[in-house]
């Protein structure tokens, strides 16, 4: 097993676990919403923790790059103007994260730290210990077996957990795994032989219940980096696509965004620090301490037309064709991969629960390979369900 | 600042009015060490927000042999240009950059330059053609080709006289529509081909305007014989992050922002998506 320490914890000593956890930092978790989802959100209490869930919809990059950021505190002091950067860089946890999730992870940190490094974003990342529960048995539209992202994870992990029935079993990639593996001592013990051979056999077993390889990237790639899909199959599949944006936004690895200035009402004293941003300012009509604004990143999404508007009314991408083409491209083409290093697809489905017009990835990825687009009965071919 | 989204503070000394919709504002950094470290190429940009309304990229207009002020030259056309038309002198904004990969003078040494510009088009040009001008010996022939719709159009009126007394220096301007009171030439910026002596075997030709006046003079220059990696442009698209991030600006792979907005013609004849 290629890691660097191996432990196990009786499922009895969990929660104690969880607890200890949840003094070092703020813990999110798969829990249940306010009206029964199963959400990432943050833990209060061990017990609501959840260990057998289907993977949230929204995906969990939201607490590294949330979907509004706030980046600087702008604020007008007589005739000046002061930018305040504002930084959130409290120690958190992201407990019971699916390998795909994680991997998506991993992947927003390779795009946005290559090149000119976005080191507001890295040291955010940094300050996250990531913790991915091993997926021993497939979800319904998982498809993590064809990009390389589960569902047992080699690499990539801070901790990756193991449920092997009576005990969890921990194996640390490094030292923020290691480190919360101290913080559970007298909770943990060595694994006996039995134990890593039933973990060995899971990821096996595993494997083998994902089935086939159901989404074929590597020959929609070499089409699509070669210009060899026709435009008329864009179009074929443009009438389907409803623009609404809903695979970028449940997409781990999408990440286009924007940058908006929104209006707010300083609420704290001048020059005193913008750490703890969330309490210092507030909307407006809550206070009237002059104008300020907060510079914000907010997610965006490549399928909506206004994306690429330019204010002289010039759209190169007007066409819905054009922007499905685009967004499959940057998922999916040599360029990209040669270019990030990863593939932008981590097979967690998400996509095909959120498409009401079914171009979700393995509907897409076929489509490119056969160069026809057949309708809405491709989704049969491309589920395995 | 060296975070990666976050502004200093420019502060506006000067703008004027070049057309009715088009003004040309000159800023420094309020901060002095930030504006004594800035520097730049011609034909990289800045990411320049009026607070509260937003961020936009606008190209650099002067030149790094006049580094006392920053110039750009903003067409009203948008809600960040429209705020901007409405500050003045004193008036701070956000600026970060230089983004982009600028125009690469280096390699145009001891040739012939000729510069082809319509309308909007010349700003980016300007601040070349200055630091071009400045350094006045190490290139050959300079000639400078400026189209816009009507003569109040033009942009830079004052110094494109400067520029035609300039010994070694050529200049020609066309317009579509004439003005009472215009004399000079009419007709699209390639009928001014004729008009100049060319020799297009040692020439690079700097080429910037909208995408229909490019295409046309792109055209005309690959037919009278210049090189295609001697033909540059620069390329537009939407813009926020202006530093790779965002992916508004993408042309296939390419990041205008980052990859450009400068590119030859034989890398532009390349680009797909």
């Amino acid at each position: 097993m290629p890691t660097e320490l191996v432990r196990v914890i009786p499922k009895g000593a969990v929660q104690a676990w969880v607890e200890r956890l949840i003094g070092q930092g703020e813990v999110i978790a798969p829990r249940r919403g306010p009206g029964g989802d199963e959400v990432f959100g943050t833990i209060s209490r061990p017990e609501e923790v959840l260990w057998d869930f289907g993977n949230p919809l929204a995906p969990p990059k939201e607490f590294l790059l949330p979907q509004t950021e706030p980046l600087a505190l702008i604020r007008r002091d007589g005739g000046s103007m002061h930018v305040e950067p504002i930084c959130d860089e409290e120690p958190r946890i992201l407990l019971n994260l699916r390998s795909c999730d994680l991997t998506g992870i991993r992947f927003l940190e390779q795009v946005l730290g290559q090149d000119i490094p976005d080191r507001a974003f890295l040291r955010r990342a940094e300050s996250f210990t990531l913790v991915s529960l091993a997926c021993t048995k497939p979800c319904p539209l998982g498809f993590c077996v064809c990009c390389g992202a589960g569902p047992f994870l080699g690499e990539g992990f801070d901790l990756q957990l193991t449920d092997l029935g009576d005990v969890l079993l921990a194996e640390a990639g490094g030292s923020k795994g290691e480190r919360l593996l101290e913080v559970g001592e007298g909770l943990f013990r060595a694994p006996t032989s039995e134990e890593l051979e039933r973990r060995v056999s899971l990821e096996e077993e595993a494997l083998r219940s994902f089935g086939e390889i159901t989404c074929h990237f590597g020959s929609a790639m070499r089409r699509i980096s070669t210009r060899r899909v026709d435009e008329t199959v864009w179009a074929a599949m443009a009438p389907w696509c409803l623009g609404c944006g809903g695979c970028n936004l449940a997409c781990p690895t999408c990440y286009c965004f924007s940058v908006k200035d929104r209006s707010v009402q300083w609420a704290g004293k001048p020059g005193d620090g913008a750490t703890d941003a969330g309490t210092r300012w507030k909307d407006p009509g809550e206070g009237d301490l002059g104008p300020s604004w907060v510079r914000c990143r907010t997610w965006d999404s490549c399928q909506y037309e206004a994306f690429t508007l330019e204010a002289s009314g010039h759209n190169p991408r007007a066409d819905r064709a054009e922007r499905m083409k685009r967004r499959f491209y940057h998922k999916v083409s040599a360029q990209y991969y040669q270019k990030d290093g990863v593939l932008g697809c981590v097979g967690c489905g998400r996509c095909i629960r959120v498409c009401m017009g079914t171009t979700d990835m393995p509907a897409v990825v076929e489509a490119i390979r056969k160069g026809a687009w057949e309708g809405a009965g491709v989704r049969e071919v491309a589920l395995h369900v | 600042m060296s975070d990666l989204l976050l502004p200093s503070v420019a502060t506006i000394l000067a703008q004027r009015e070049e057309t009715p919709d088009t003004r040309t504002f000159s800023l420094r950094f309020r901060d002095v060490r930030e504006h004594e470290a800035f520097s730049f190429h011609p034909g990289q940009f800045l990411e320049l927000s009026v607070f509260g309304i937003g961020e936009a990229p606008f190209c650099l207009a002067s030149s790094p042999t006049r580094p006392e002020m920053i110039e750009v030259t903003v067409r009203r056309c948008g809600e960040v240009t429209d705020a901007l038309h409405g500050m003045g002198p004193g008036g701070e904004l956000g600026i970060r950059g230089p983004c982009g990969n600028g125009f690469d003078l280096g390699s145009a040494e001891g040739q012939d330059l000729l510069f082809v510009a319509g309308g909007i088009g010349l700003p980016p040009l300007r601040g070349l053609i200055w630091n071009v001008l400045d350094l006045r010996e190490r290139f050959g022939r300079v000639t400078i080709l400026y189209g816009a719709r009507t003569p109040s159009d033009l942009v830079y009126k004052e110094e494109l006289t400067a520029w035609a007394g300039m010994e070694g220096v050529r200049l020609e301007t066309t317009v579509d529509k004439g003005e009472p009171g215009w004399s000079g030439n009419v007709g699209m910026v390639p009928v001014l081909f004729d008009r100049v002596d060319l020799r297009p075997e040692s020439t690079t030709a700097y080429v910037c305007g909208p995408p229909i006046m490019i295409k046309f003079v792109v055209q005309d220059l690959l037919m009278r014989g210049f090189r295609e990696d001697r033909v540059i442009s620069t390329l537009e698209r939407m813009m926020q992050c202006g530093v790779g991030k965002c992916n508004h600006c993408c042309i296939g792979h390419r990041y205008l922002c980052r990859d450009g907005p400068v590119f030859s013609f034989a890398e532009i004849k390349e680009m797909w998506e």
